[in-house]
């Protein structure tokens, strides 16, 4: 997995990119929970996430739920085919801010 | 069409990928749609991730290996996995309520909703465990 992070304002992008699991999860959630507790508005660009399993599920959980917390929220932006089918699975459409 | 590849792996956590590699490859052998061949290759990787996660939990390292076996008999595909790790008590697998939204915990949620049947067997023949998901293709 890399990433990019751009911040303009009160709203940082996290451009992530390749595929999101157990092996790489500490390492995007150190990049976006800082972002997210600071109160920063987050949106994860995940165009170019063609992989992701539980444990990315579960960053994307503890993201929204620290946002909640911090009165501020992380928006998913550009999920792909793949990675929605996941998410719907887990039935989180409903929950998380899907864009 | 008949078929069966196996594959072993070092318990660990950078693994995951290489045995989402060796999904994939043994999967494109067999004429399925892309849509069931990445739901497939998700439960191999959840399960292969809760040895790592659950049978290791508290190793921080270790050299053991752990062996992932795909066979396809007709329309039976039957994915085994074998490993050293502590000792699986069955009732104890489950996951968590969807509606109690928290991380963690799906990975076995996703494996129920993709598979079959996955159980675990007491033939392990010097491994721990052995778990065997099975789906109608």
């Amino acid at each position: 997995m890399t990433y990019k992070v751009t911040e303009e304002g009160n709203i940082a992008t996290v451009f992530l990119d390749g595929e999101i699991d157990m092996d790489v999860t500490e390492k995007a959630k150190e990049v976006i929970l800082p972002l997210v507790e600071s109160g920063k508005e987050v949106h994860l660009n995940l165009k170019d996430v063609a992989y992701m399993d539980s444990s990315g599920i579960s960053v994307l959980i503890e993201s929204h739920q620290m946002a909640m917390e911090k009165n501020t929220k992380v928006i998913v932006k550009e999920v792909s085919k793949s990675v929605l089918k996941v998410i719907m699975m887990a039935k989180l459409e409903q929950i998380l801010n899907l864009e | 069409m008949n078929l069966s590849e196996a594959k072993d792996f070092l318990v660990s956590s950078a693994s995951l990928k290489e045995v989402r590699t060796f999904s994939r490859e043994t999967f494109e052998k067999i004429n399925l749609n892309q849509e069931l061949k990445d739901e497939l290759v998700l439960a191999i990787a959840e399960a292969a991730q809760n040895i790592v996660k659950h049978g290791y939990k508290g190793i921080e390292e270790t050299s053991d290996r752990m062996e992932i076996k795909i066979s396809l008999n007709e329309d039976q595909l039957t994915i085994g996995f074998y490993d050293k790790g502590k000792p699986v008590v069955p009732g104890n697998v489950q996951h968590r309520k969807l509606d109690d939204i928290k991380p963690g915990g799906l990975g076995t949620f996703f494996i129920k909703q993709i598979m079959d049947e996955a159980v675990f067997k007491k033939d392990q023949q010097g491994w721990i465990n052995h778990l065997v998901l099975t789906k109608k293709i």
